[in-house]
């Protein structure tokens, strides 16, 4: 028999007094736990969901624009007015400081066209570089071919596809004034809830062609090598390169509703902490009442041989044990909790963070070994000459 | 050293409580000498210091004044640890009301001086329970058995690391005539194997000791073949 294995008995033999002071480090350590987990999955949330931008860093003719966000995702931007970048200057991007960290540019011709008498938007693309930017779309078909034999290949949004009818291989007609354009359909891209979901894609000369736009663009479309680039260094550099346009870091949005996201982390972060505090005193006042009711148990063991070092070990052992257990069950109920509220709250569903279960769990041993000091400290008063006397 | 040797030297042992304003002297200057392997047993009406002799000879207490040596060494001179070591070593205690604890079976509680001297058992818990015949109850806990069979167990306690000193005070106090003569067989088939001191108001008990040490207010008797002395002991306030 050992020490530890003592103390486990005793701490059992006390279910009630042992479920209370466990319920407290539970509660302290779910919330914690469901705090941690829902934000960190709305955070992820968010990262994934700048991802999806595609770019990061988007470089427009300084003119009002109508962005189109949705939600933290941005699906890009409509421009009212005339002002267009040539598309001879789009390489001396390049001559950016950084440009070493330039991965994509991809440069864009928005405008709207006909197609069997109602408008549609249409979006000219460089072909290699904007398949780069959305890898995750699905298309049925092919991408846009890069060769310029055959008829134009374009790509369908399927909220176009879809009541027209249009698939892979169909032929369809466009036309802006009094240009027309004969295309056919690549492929049809499958619904990304995003606003490509309307648009017609095709190569970027076929749109400057249609539209009339020849050698102009709306916007190039950047997208940064790293994740850690400084894209906001970066938009200065380009702004710096192309006079009277503006680069603007699409970060900067999904950073603001992280202000929001981290503002009430902290908040819900400061009560788990006070809950914790809460529970240390939960677990004090428990082993204290404990201690009292040991008083003449604990007596008896320095009678027979227990040493001080050995009631404090005794102590702070129940106290590791109770945060332990009271660790454990926190972590899972918080896991479970932020799993049924997280949806609700961040529109994510979380993950088990496992990475977090130790430090959880270590702070709740110390928490339990926190609350041990003062009914230590009564036990170590304890004089096993009176308590021996008054049998 | 001869197995006949002085292995409690209680001298000139003065003992006061501090009670609100005043003082409460218990013990007034005793002097006590016990030979090893002696069986003695201490009498006296209530509050007349009994108890408090025994803690000081269990070193659960230092006198105010005197000294009490234990096989040699003058317990005031030790540290809180060294008293610790030198108790688990040297003495067993017995107590009035059993005192086990009660979530551990009857063996962990014989276990338990072992465990924390941070000995292993290698037999001793065994040969203990054996000793005090309860190697069928191993298992038990103490509410499972009955008060003779606690005190037995107690007793088994009080042996399991071979000490030198076993200290009972009113061991029989709690339990019905018969099994008391039974504890104090068990207790006489100790003594000489260790010293064996015994708080007791039964004089018949008493009588199957070496000795009889008497504390009586003002008023010291002494009985036995032993010569001892105790020059005074009695309870006074003084304000
Ligand atoms: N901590 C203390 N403070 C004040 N007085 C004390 C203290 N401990 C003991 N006393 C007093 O010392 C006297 C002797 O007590 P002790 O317990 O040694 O008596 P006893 O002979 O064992 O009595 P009993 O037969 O009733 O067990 C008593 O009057 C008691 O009130
Ligand atoms: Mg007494």
């Amino acid at each position: 028999m050992h020490l530890h294995s003592f103390v486990l008995k005793d701490v059992f033999r006390r279910k009630t007094k042992l479920v209370v002071a466990v319920l407290g480090v539970a509660v302290a350590a779910a919330a914690i736990v469901a705090v941690v987990t829902t934000f960190s999955a709305a955070t992820e949330g968010f990262h994934e969901a700048s991802n999806k931008f595609g770019a990061n860093i988007i470089v427009r003719p300084e003119v009002e624009s109508i962005p189109l966000v949705d939600g933290y995702t941005s699906m890009g931007s409509l421009y009212a007015g005339n002002n267009y970048i040539e598309e001879s200057d789009i390489p001396k991007i390049y001559n950016i400081k950084d440009n070493a960290s330039l991965s994509i540019v991809a440069p864009r011709l928005y405008g709207v066209a006909e197609l069997d008498g109602s408008s549609i938007v249409v979006m000219g693309v460089d072909p290699e570089q904007e398949k780069q930017l959305k890898p995750w779309w699905n298309i049925r078909g092919q991408w846009l071919s890069s060769e310029d034999t055959g008829p134009v290949e374009v790509l369908v949004g399927s909220d176009i596809a879809g009541p027209l009818g249009l698939g892979k291989g169909s032929m369809i007609a466009l036309s802006k004034d009094d240009q027309s354009l004969e295309a056919k359909i690549a492929g049809v891209i499958e619904s990304t809830g995003g606003n490509e979901d309307a648009y017609i894609i095709m190569p970027l000369a076929a749109s400057q062609y249609l539209l009339s736009q020849e050698g102009k663009v709306s916007s190039l479309e950047v997208r940064a090598l790293c994740n850690a680039c400084p894209v906001e260094d970066m938009s200065q550099q380009i702004e710096g390169a192309f006079p009277g346009l503006e680069a603007r870091a699409m970060s900067q949005i999904v950073q603001n509703e992280m202000m929001v996201v981290d503002h009430t982390k902290s908040s819900a972060m400061a009560v788990s902490i006070i809950t914790l505090l809460v529970s240390t005193l939960t677990v004090a006042s428990t082993m204290l009442a404990s201690v009292n009711e040991k008083i003449k148990e604990i007596g008896i063991m320095r009678a027979i041989g227990a040493s001080d070092m050995q009631i404090v070990s005794m102590l702070f052992l129940e106290g590791g044990i109770i945060g332990l257990v009271g660790g454990s069950i926190g972590f899972l109920v918080g896991t479970l909790a932020s799993y049924a509220a997280a949806p609700m709250l961040v529109s994510v569903t979380p993950d088990p963070m496992w990475d977090v279960l130790i430090p959880v769990v270590a702070i709740c041993m110390l928490t339990g070994m926190i609350a041990s000091l003062a009914p230590a400290r009564r036990a170590l008063g304890i004089d096993p000459a009176e308590v021996l006397r008054s049998v | 050293m001869s197995d006949n040797y002085d292995v409690i030297q209680v001298t000139n042992v003065t003992k006061s409580y501090s009670l609100g304003s005043g003082e409460v002297e218990v013990l007034h200057g005793i002097d006590l000498t016990v030979r090893n392997g002696e069986f003695v047993s201490i009498m006296g009406p209530s509050g007349s210091g009994k108890t408090t002799l025994m803690n000081l000879i269990g070193m659960l207490d230092s006198p105010t004044r005197g000294s009490v040596r234990i096989n040699g060494a003058n317990i005031s001179g030790l540290s809180q640890k060294e008293l610790v070591k030198l108790r688990r070593k040297e003495v067993g205690f017995i107590f009035q009301q059993f005192h086990l604890i009660p979530s551990l079976t009857a063996y962990e509680n014989v276990a338990l001086p072992l465990v924390f001297a941070g000995e292993k058992n290698d037999g001793a818990v065994e040969s203990a329970m054996e000793r005090v015949g309860l190697s069928y109850r191993m298992d038990h806990k103490p509410s499972e058995l009955s008060g003779g069979e606690q005190q037995r167990v107690a007793i088994a306690r009080a042996v399991v690391m071979r000490p030198k000193i076993l200290l009972a005070d009113e061991p029989t106090g709690a339990l019905d005539a018969a099994t008391g003569a039974r504890i104090i067989s068990l207790l006489k088939s100790l003594a000489g194997e260790m010293t064996v001191i015994m708080v007791t108001h039964n004089r018949e008990l008493a009588g199957h000791s070496d000795r009889i040490i008497e504390l009586q207010d003002g008023d010291v008797r002494e009985q036995g073949e032993q010569q001892i002395r105790i020059n005074e002991s009695k309870m006074g306030v003084i304000v």
